[in-house]
């Protein structure tokens, strides 16, 4: 019995190594100057790719800013439309549900391509392509059934009888929402929420076909250095995009922690 | 009637979206793949574009290679991610694993997990490097190159490399939170730990594992990144054609462009009513 543990536990870190190395590749590449073939280490490190990456003549700091933002604005809305759909099928019966919940989830398996370039001429039209809301629309369609989908479960949790009682107790729908219903799925509202900004940061071909060009956002900065195999600077711009990611979901957390913790202590 | 509209009311907000681009998306994209697309004066239904694309020698080639790249994928990552998970579970430290495994895949975005293959297994990459610097090749050239390459196994790697952890978490989520009375018992009656993985975790697993492979099948047959980067030119997957057809500035190509998006997408239905009938078989048959 002891053995097998030990086995599986060198699977585990074996294959749990092989995960991880090619990011530690990632990092050392995005400080390498020189790394020419057959070295197995760089010849000097430099910090040129990350200089170039934050210096003021350089819009890459002003277009990280504005994905964090336009990411920001997606995830706010898409959780703004989830809650309500969610509290839907999470707690209520209905003619229609099954199809409803199918209809939900088909983003993910029906190609968003597909969806896009069938949309893409009514969008020209409508003077939403090469606009910044027109790229925020799109962003719903794959971003959508993540956030439904987890809140749905939570509401299947938590069910109605809180709110219930608040009315009962004579609280407005607002005010049962806001001081009952909220609070209780503020933890699902985090991972959708996380999930959902990682989606729609990470998004690049819908943004280049609505945006036109025209919506930069830094995963299209960094998809023609990946193209053209400039490893050090492809490495480095992803090294920065999985960094603010990180941060944005770590800040998050602390933010939200904070404030429930302060408005705990007000209460105590 | 207040109560039995409340949750068409809390829907509508979702569905006005999904019904006005998903929907819309996918129905505009079907009517100009049978030829009407008024806006560059296309205005008969014809199965014309369909007949084409679908005696096109380069069109199946494509699908094969999109389908050949989605199924080895998904198979490998699958067999690995479960044994991934059921090694977490029977080792120990798994809490901080656990953690990590989960924020792996979905905090990298596809373009850099091909950005990561290509590092790596390029003729210059870091394998290469290796093997030759241990004196297993001695130039450059004798190493295959993986990306680019006509077997398409530079986009394998870069779709097992986030789908492994993907797979492992979640049959790692349903493997610890099973019963542990149905292995005890098991293991009183004498069953070995192979048996106990195969005649009970496995099952229990399964439907999990099933729709799990669904998804990242679906999932890698329609996507276009990784294939974009890392792909031959020929043949080309799926939505690479399309996308390529999509970008000719001669608009009346543009019919052929939706004949393949709507393939795709019948293609990846047609997967998941499989995946459904069977769960029901599955499910019947579970009692």
């Amino acid at each position: 019995m002891k053995k097998n543990n030990f086995i599986y536990t060198v699977v585990m870190y074996f294959l749990i190594f092989v995960l991880i190395f090619p990011l530690i590749i990632l990092l050392i590449w995005s400080i390498t100057n020189n790394w020419p073939w057959p070295h197995m280490f760089p010849n000097s490190f430099g910090l040129r790719g990350y200089r170039q990456i934050f210096s003021f003549s350089n819009k890459t700091i002003k277009i990280l800013l504005f994905s964090v933002w336009l990411s920001s604005v997606v995830t706010l809305i898409t959780l703004i439309i989830s809650i309500p759909a969610a509290k839907a099928l999470g707690v209520y019966n209905f003619k229609g549900k099954k199809f409803i919940k199918i209809l939900v989830l088909a983003p993910i398996i029906v190609p968003p391509l597909t969806v896009v370039m069938g949309i893409h001429v009514t969008f020209i039209k409508l003077g939403l392509a090469n606009t910044f809301w027109g790229v925020v629309l799109v962003h719903l369609i794959p971003c959508l059934p993540y956030g439904i989908r987890i809140l749905t479960d939570v509401f299947e949790i938590i069910g109605e009888s809180m709110e219930m009682q608040a009315r009962v107790l004579g609280a407005r729908p607002m005010q049962a929402f806001f001081r009952i219903t909220l609070p209780l799925i503020t933890p699902g509202l985090i991972s959708a929420g996380s999930l959902i900004f990682i989606v729609s940061f990470s998004q690049y071909f819908l943004t280049f076909l609505i945006g036109g060009g025209r919506i930069v956002t830094f995963s299209m900065l960094l998809f023609p250095y990946i193209q053209s195999g400039d490893r050090m600077m492809a490495s480095a711009y992803s090294v920065v995009f999985i960094f603010t990611v990180l941060i944005v979901l770590l800040s998050v957390e602390k933010v939200v922690k904070i404030y429930y913790k302060t408005e705990n202590h007000f209460y105590l | 009637m207040n109560t039995k509209m409340k949750p068409y009311i809390l829907l509508l907000p979702a569905l006005t979206i999904l019904i006005g681009i998903f929907i819309s998306g996918l129905i505009l994209g079907l009517v100009q793949s049978f030829g009407y697309f008024p806006v560059i004066g296309l205005k008969n239904f014809t199965l014309r574009y369909y007949l084409e694309v679908l005696t096109d020698k380069d069109f199946l080639q494509s699908l094969k290679f999109s389908f050949y790249i989605s199924l080895i994928s998904s198979v490998i990552a699958v067999i690995l991610g479960v044994i991934l998970a059921y090694s977490i579970l029977k080792s120990r430290h798994k809490k901080s694993i656990e953690k990590f495994i989960y924020k792996l895949p979905i905090i990298v975005p596809h373009t850099i997990a091909a950005l990561l293959v290509y590092n790596l297994f390029s003729q210059s990459g870091v394998i290469p490097r290796i093997l030759y610097n241990v004196g297993i090749i001695n130039s450059q050239n004798q190493f295959p190159s993986l990306v680019f390459d006509k077997v398409g196994i530079g986009i394998i790697i870069a779709y097992l490399w986030k789908e492994i952890p993907f797979i492992a978490m979640v049959v790692y989520t349903i493997l610890s939170n099973i019963n542990n009375r149905l292995v005890e018992v098991a293991l009183n009656l004498g069953a070995n730990n192979r048996q106990i993985f195969w005649h009970i975790l496995l099952p229990l697993i399964m439907p999990s594992i099933f729709s799990s492979f669904i998804i990242i099948f679906a999932f890698s047959f329609g996507a276009f990144e990784v294939s974009y980067l890392l792909g031959p030119t020929s043949p080309k997957t799926l939505p690479v054609k399309a996308y390529i057809e999509y970008t000719n500035p001669d608009l009346t190509n543009r019919p052929y462009t939706m004949v393949i998006n709507m393939i795709l997408t019948f293609i990846s239905v047609l997967f998941v009513w499989i995946y459904s009938r069977t769960f029901k078989l599955i499910s019947k048959y579970n009692g």
